[in-house]
């Protein structure tokens, strides 16, 4: 075995660390441990020079283990390892001790804190001793792409990544394409024709050479890891075919609230309370018309019907405000001397356009009345015979407090969008995480908000909230080039830290492939042990705590390194403090 | 009980000169801005919604609305130009029809035709009057120097043949108490209607007997001072306002109460009370109404920006009597006696339908609205303190 040759690091990080701990006595200190060849305190360790002090070190003092004694490794591990890489060293023959957020910036007496500081470097010595080379390792991707869903997200993803090339298979449980776009006649605020915008595209995506339609098929259950998916589909015709692809995207939609459960309503119980969905129709029919066949005169739209109540979903469904706008609109222009109500709870017409409707509408002699969801809630009845209408809402007045009662002749419910039925089984076939409403998680809300925290699976449209057409084709592109950025590589690099089942001494018993949380882990069959997939395992350790036997561990994270960082330690504190002993 | 919405009401308010008004939705601005609002009178924002929704009971019984004194802040913030400060105007107009029994108020409001026809009714009744029982002796033309007295004026009192001064005189005087009593009764009944839209009506609210008499102070000193415009808007607005007042009020009083007094035969020295008085309200109505005038031109002024018809009429009534009124004086001064009797004819043709138009019926009954709205309000919140009713956060 070659000789041990460390090198240790100690950043002032400006005067962040060095006006708290006594940084050239804590070189000096540690200088004196054994294997350590060289340590030096300076300024920046993360500059340049700073880098390129290490990395001359390490040529000139053939060093082959390095001590950084700075920050968090959250900040600069990654830095620090590439340092590494270009001394030729492999970059796990690296240690970090993090003296800033663990000391500087938390303690208030000089004196203890460079004491603490040597004891933590004295354990970061004292592991890197331990430290193994690891490769980094490469997996093919897949060229092909999964979508599921056929709507409009699916839609623009499908075409965005079939035009570059690459083939795309694109599953629709229903029997057409097109989701909820298709099922609307305007989209608001700008009134475009909904089948205008997406006829030609399904028209595309059906002669596209590398695009290949599944109509009425489900996708049960999912295997493989981020490059080499495979999943078995039945098709329409009942024949099983397995498909083999890089990367998913989820593209399953959205559904809608069931309004029946909300009793103030009456829906399903008065045959002219419909929902904004059946009023679609009516609309594309080109009549609005009441069940009887009479035209209304008076006209309301509830807003809210499920969404912002914490009786059914707390969040705002983001659409219905602008949509109901739309229908006042619509319906102004269709009946000119009708009575048109808006009920709303907060008017949140928002995106573009979207105000400036909602001014316009407001000048269209439309009244708007605003009701509290906890409070005095609409409340609609028949009508009686000397009402003059059919029926009758009466609501507290938030903005007058007045109990009013407001005619009505058909009542619109804007009702809530919901995830999907299916999408939970969804997320658990494939492995991502689900939100409280059982939307798709992304894996970061701002900086990444199309991936997941699984790689190779991308979520877009309404199945991760619930969004309108522009945000939705929006998410379908910026996941289309995430993908196709991945496959122009060929291959992806997987995490070199993985866990190791240590075969003569695993039991068959299973416990870890219970708990992974990444499903890396399976059962071989023959032998009777647990085999772990280096390219789905992430190394977070899991499986190696719950082994009973401790036939499982997680290299970079070995019982031997984590002890004699704890003895490093231990021994350098209490060296530290001779007189508490 | 719930009270029916009504979307059309709204557009039947737009004869009163509503404009604009649908761009409003309830920030609130206007009530945060407007310098008047106290915690009891929440304006104009739900003053608007009321109109807004259509609850007409709310809005005949609202007395806020008389609070405002139009300085135009709340449209100034309105980020919606919605126009609150116009709106309230508006309103107050379609509260003053309503507590008009009668129905012609709403008949003058909304129809520029009703309002001239009864102007010119009345005007020529007052002509066919004077030419059937006061008509001009034919002496004023063949022998005018009959009709001037020593000081070289005409004698006022005795243009007409067959009729003494002193009967001429007192013809005129009960001429005069008889407009007065029509036009005023009307207003009482009209305030009383006020009264009990705006407090009787609601069977719930008791008013303690004695806050009648406690609280009357309000009503004459807000009468006679308008502290509330002062308050509201530029200073100098509201001294124009008040020399107008009291000008007016000062010829109402020589013309009305003490008619024998004023309208003497003999011409006294410009020093004499009645002189002075009679130069101080004509004065004091000019320099008002010249500045009024230009400003309903230039628009340049919140609240002479815009102009409903019965603005514009009330100011040409104004100064026709005025000017009307000035000519008698000249050709009187100037020994006219022609002259002096046919401005003297067209002087009382115009100010009879002007105050029986204007007083009961029209703009100029703010004169007695605006003061009770205020003693109606101290008698709401004399019941108010007493019944201490729990706190309502209210959303203005």
């Amino acid at each position: 075995m070659e000789e041990i040759r460390i090198g240790v690091y100690v950043c002032w990080c400006g005067t962040n660390i060095s006006k708290m701990v006594d940084v050239e006595d804590v070189a000096r200190e540690i200088e004196t441990l054994p294997y350590v060849v060289v340590a030096r305190d300076y300024k920046y360790m993360c500059s340049d020079p700073g880098q390129d002090l290490i990395i001359n070190d390490i040529k000139k003092h053939k060093l082959n283990r390095i001590v950084v004694s700075a920050c968090s490794p959250r900040i600069h591990e990654l830095t620090f390892r590439k340092a590494l890489e270009n001394a030729g060293l492999n970059p796990y023959m690296f240690e970090m001790a993090n003296i800033r957020e663990h000391v500087s910036w938390v303690h208030t007496s000089r004196e203890d804190a460079t004491k603490k500081a040597k004891a933590l470097v004295a354990g970061a010595v004292s592991r890197v001793r331990w430290h193994n080379s690891l490769d980094k390792r490469f997996v093919e991707i897949n060229p092909a792409t999964l979508i599921i869903g056929g709507g409009i997200s699916g839609i623009s993803a499908a075409l965005e990544i079939a035009d570059s090339g690459k083939q795309v298979y694109l599953i629709e449980k229903t029997g057409q394409l097109g989701g909820f776009a298709a099922k609307i006649d305007l989209s608001s605020p700008f009134m475009y024709s909904a089948p205008q915008m997406i006829n030609p595209k399904i028209d595309k995506i059906f002669k596209h050479p590398q695009i290949t339609v599944f109509l009425n098929t489900q996708v049960e259950e999912m295997s493989g890891y981020y490059g080499n998916f495979t999943t078995k589909i039945k098709t329409e015709e009942d024949h099983e075919v397995e498909l083999k692809f890089g990367n998913i995207i989820l593209a399953i939609g959205l559904s809608t609230f069931d309004p029946s459960v909300i009793e103030n309503y009456k829906y399903g119980k008065i045959p002219d309370v419909i929902t904004s969905l059946e009023f679609e129709q009516y609309l594309i029919s080109g009549k609005i018309l009441r069940k009887d066949g009479s035209v209304p005169k008076n006209v309301a739209i509830i807003h809210c019907v499920g969404s912002r109540n914490s009786n059914y979903h707390d969040y705002c469904s983001r659409l219905c405000c602008k949509n109901a706008l739309k229908y006042s609109n619509l319906i102004r222009a269709a009946i000119p001397d009708a009575n048109i109500f808006e009920l709303y709870s907060d008017m949140r017409a928002m995106g573009d356009g979207c105000e400036e409707l909602y001014s316009a509408t407001s000048r269209k002699n439309v009244m708007f009345l605003m009701f509290d969801q906890k409070n005095g809630m609409p409340d609609i009845r028949e009508a009686s015979s000397d009402d003059n209408c059919k029926m009758v809402i009466e609501m507290d007045e938030k903005l007058s407090g007045e109990r009013v009662e407001i005619p009505a002749d058909l009542v619109i419910l804007m009702v809530a969008i919901e995830a999907q039925k299916e999408a939970k089984k969804l997320a658990q076939a494939i492995g991502i995480s689900m939100c409280g409403n059982q939307f798709f998680i992304e894996r970061h809300p701002k900086l990444d908000p199309v991936a997941t925290t699984t790689d190779g699976v991308y979520i877009v449209g309404s199945c991760q909230a619930p969004k309108g057409i522009p945000h939705s084709v929006a998410q379908a592109r910026a996941a289309t080039a995430r993908i196709l950025a991945r496959i122009n590589v060929g291959h992806v690099e997987v995490e070199a830290a993985t866990a190791k089942v240590n075969e003569d001494i695993c039991c068959g018993c299973q416990t870890c492939i219970s708990i992974c949380p990444y499903s890396a882990i399976s059962l071989d069959e023959e032998k009777q042990v647990s085999v772990v997939n280096e390219v789905l395992c992430k190394g977070c350790g899991t499986c190696c705590s719950a082994c009973p036997n401790g036939a499982i561990r997680a290299q970079h994270f070995t019982d031997t390194q984590i002890l004699s960082q704890i003895d490093g330690l231990l021994e350098k504190s209490l060296q530290l403090q001779e007189g508490l002993l | 009980m719930a009270t029916r919405v009504d979307p059309n009401f709204m557009q039947s308010l737009e004869k009163f000169g509503v404009k604009d008004w649908k761009g409003c939705f309830h920030c609130g601005n206007c009530t945060a801005s407007c310098p008047l609002i106290e915690e009891e009178y929440q304006f104009p924002r739900k003053v608007i919604r009321q109109a807004q929704m259509g609850l007409k009971d709310r809005l005949e019984s609202n007395i806020d609305l008389w609070m405002c004194y139009f300085c135009g802040d709340c449209t100034k913030t309105c980020p919606r130009e919605a126009n609150p400060c116009e709106l309230m105007r508006s309103i107050r107009r379609y509260q003053i029809s309503a507590y008009d029994w009668t129905g012609l108020s709403k008949k003058f409001f909304t129809s520029q035709k009703w309002e001239l026809s009864f102007f010119f009714g009345i005007a020529i009744l007052i002509l066919i009057l004077f030419a059937i029982f006061l008509p001009p002796s034919p002496e004023l033309w063949t022998n005018p120097t009959r009709f001037i007295n020593e000081q070289g004026g005409v004698m006022i009192n005795n243009m007409v043949d067959g009729i003494s001064g002193e009967k001429f005189l007192y013809i005129i005087h009960y001429g005069d108490w008889i407009m007065a009593f029509v036009a005023g009764g009307l207003l009482i009944t009209n305030i009383l209607h006020m009264f009990y839209l705006t407090l009787w009506r609601d069977k719930s609210v008791q008013i303690p007997f004695y806050a009648y008499f406690t609280q009357l102070w309000k009503l004459i000193y807000h009468f006679a001072t308008q502290p509330k415009l002062r308050k509201c808007d530029d200073k100098l607005y509201w001294l124009g306002h008040m020399v107008f007042m009291t000008g007016y009020t000062i010829m109402f009083v020589l013309i009305v109460g003490m008619l024998p007094r004023f309208q003497i035969e003999e011409v006294v020295p410009w020093y004499n009370w009645q002189r002075i008085l009679g130069y101080y309200a004509t004065i004091g109505i000019i320099v008002f109404l010249i500045p009024v005038v230009i400003g309903r031109f230039r628009k340049n002024k919140c609240k002479l920006k815009y102009s409903h018809f019965t603005d514009w009429h009330f100011i040409i009534m104004l100064i026709l009597t005025t000017i009307s009124g000035i000519l008698i004086h000249i050709f009187r001064l100037a020994g006219m006696p022609v002259a002096t009797y046919f401005s003297y004819v067209i002087h009382l043709a115009i100010l009879v339908p002007m105050i029986m138009i204007e007083v009961p019926f029209s703009k100029w009954s703010h004169l007695a609205y605006r003061p009770f709205a205020i003693y109606i309000a101290a008698l709401k919140k004399a019941v108010v303190k007493k019944k201490q009713p729990e706190q309502v956060p209210v959303f203005a």
